[in-house]
């Protein structure tokens, strides 16, 4: 408890700016499971970090350098690939290719060359400065209020695109103001905290969230509290045993997925052992303990 | 757009990349009716449908609908949502009031009646909170026939509604259209499988044939025109 006292003393721009990072992209992270797109989040932090290596090169702010070359991606990713002989998934991965190599290749100019690339990648969440978290609040913030403001016309045409352009919904539009949401938040975030502590907020605590409810408002609650306990959990972890903070909290993340697992096949039972968490029995229900499932009528 | 329609198409031609799929359609479907549309698979029944509603890339023609100003019901053929998301089914048949309520309103007593009395109708308002995955392919189908009826929409189009469902459900399914038509005067399009099924629902069909209309009338007629067809 002292030990974690301390961490808040010594290091509170490091837990804020963690707990704003985990916030925003886990509810990100929910919708993109949601669309099937999670590899997006990985190609975007890749394109992120390229964009910063790139800055090194041409001398422009890093802010600018990842927004610019994120918010690119998402224009072509935005496209509708659905009548394309080309799959999102396969453009998807040849920006990634790209992204990784491009990286790679501007900052071998630098004098740090990989080291750099690697403390890009792995980031330091500890080493947060001030002037970061506003940066972070100025751009997650409202990211987060729009995605959480916006949720219904969001959710309607991840759910049925057709049905949603019946009913008068923009989806195009709304496509692309979630990714740029989305790629806003990324180039934003991997500056601070590294590509691949991003892409662990994007994916854990939400997949840990939606092992353990059928609701969308619970799945998004529960994905925030999970990432705020892997970010404290990884904190601690890094300040007791002095790991690197980064991998401490990917660690965390993973461990409280792990941890769910159970927890939800035990769910699962008891759902389906309890009539009441179901439709109300009657007389054509299968017996009590039946599993056969019930005919179409 | 003649007031006395609620869909019009002309000279409608719709192809996905090089494959026409429906060439030169014209079509008047009047207010307060029901219309089959029937004919072999791949003859572009879906296609016309989607054309209808905006989803189809029209090459050439045009379709006049009220649409714009008041969205239609829709049941695609594809019964899918994908059962990964965390929603119930009542909030799958609550997506047909976002016509009403946009992106910020709540959803009020009223329309909450109104659901209940939809999902009572179809049997499903026990199972409101099961998730669309964990329903039978029947009660998906019924699931989103409720979600057209809950917009509310004057015009219903409804892609092979029944085709997941036992006889007793679907003879239920297709009186309750057409009530829907006789009594509430709605106009309900419906691709359908079945001729004979489509004979009895309604005084006229629509036979869609090689990407065209190639019948519009009562079902003797049509069987007439395919005796005419089949004479050598």
């Amino acid at each position: 408890m002292n030990g974690t006292m301390d961490l808040w003393g010594q290091f509170p721009l490091a837990i804020a700016a963690g707990l704003l990072v985990g916030a925003t992209c886990s509810v990100l992270g929910t919708l993109i499971i949601l669309k099937r797109a999670v590899f997006i989040g990985i190609v975007l932090s890749e394109v992120a970090i390229c964009g910063i290596a790139l800055s090194f090169v041409t001398g422009v702010p890093p802010l600018v350098g990842s927004l610019g070359l994120t918010l690119g991606s998402v224009g072509l990713l935005a496209w509708p690939y659905e009548q394309s002989r080309i799959p999102r998934d396969t453009v998807l991965g040849l920006i990634f290719v790209l992204a990784t190599a491009g990286a790679l290749l501007l900052v071998s100019h630098s004098g740090f060359g990989i080291q750099e690339i690697k403390s890009l990648v792995y980031g330091d969440l500890i080493l947060a400065q001030e002037a970061d978290l506003r940066v972070l609040i100025g751009v997650l913030v409202p990211v987060l209020a729009g995605t959480m403001i916006f949720l219904r016309p969001l959710l309607n045409t991840f759910l049925d695109r057709d049905m949603s352009q019946v009913l008068g919904i923009w989806v195009a539009l709304w496509d692309v103001l979630f990714f740029v949401g989305l790629g806003l938040a990324i180039a934003v975030a991997a500056r601070t905290t590294g590509a691949v502590l991003v892409f662990a907020y994007l994916t854990a605590p939400p997949a840990a969230a939606l092992l353990l409810s059928r609701r969308l408002g619970t799945v998004l609650a529960l994905a925030v509290v999970f990432s705020a306990l892997a970010t404290l959990w990884g904190l601690h972890l890094s300040f007791l045993y002095d790991w690197p903070t980064n991998p401490a909290i990917c660690l965390a993340a993973v461990l409280i997925f792990l941890a769910v697992l159970p927890l939800a096949a035990l769910q699962r039972r008891w759902r389906g052992s309890s009539p009441s968490a179901g439709a109300p029995m009657d007389e054509s229900d299968p017996p009590a303990g039946c599993r056969h499932r019930r005919p179409n009528r | 757009m003649d007031e006395r329609f609620a869909i019009q198409c002309v000279n409608l031609h719709v192809a996905y990349g090089r494959q026409d799929v429906l060439c030169g359609v014209s079509l008047d479907i009047p207010r307060g009716v029901l219309l089959p549309i029937v004919g072999p698979n791949g003859a572009g029944k879906t296609t016309l449908l989607k054309a209808m509603l905006g989803l189809a890339p029209i090459r050439k023609g045009y379709v006049q609908t009220p649409f714009l100003f008041s969205p239609p019901g829709y049941v695609p053929q594809q019964k899918t949502i994908d059962p990964i998301h965390p929603v119930s089914l009542l909030r799958i048949v609550e997506m047909g009031l976002y016509p009403r309520l946009g992106w910020w309103k709540r959803i009020g007593r009223d329309e909450r009646a109104r659901m209940q009395s939809i999902l009572d109708r179809f049997g499903l308002w026990a199972h409101r909170h099961k998730t669309f995955g964990e329903l039978s392919g029947g009660m998906k189908q019924k699931t989103l026939l409720a979600r057209a009826l809950s917009t509310g929409a004057e015009v219903l189009l409804l892609d092979e509604p029944t085709s997941e469902l036992d006889e007793e459900t679907e003879q239920e399914i297709l009186s309750q259209l057409q009530s829907l038509v006789r009594e509430r005067g709605k106009t309900v399009v419906l691709v359908h499988h079945g001729l004979h099924q489509a004979a009895r629902l309604a005084p006229r069909i629509c036979w869609v044939e090689y990407g065209q209309v190639r019948w519009m009338d009562s079902a003797d007629g049509l069987q007439g025109a395919g005796r005419e067809r089949a004479r050598p």
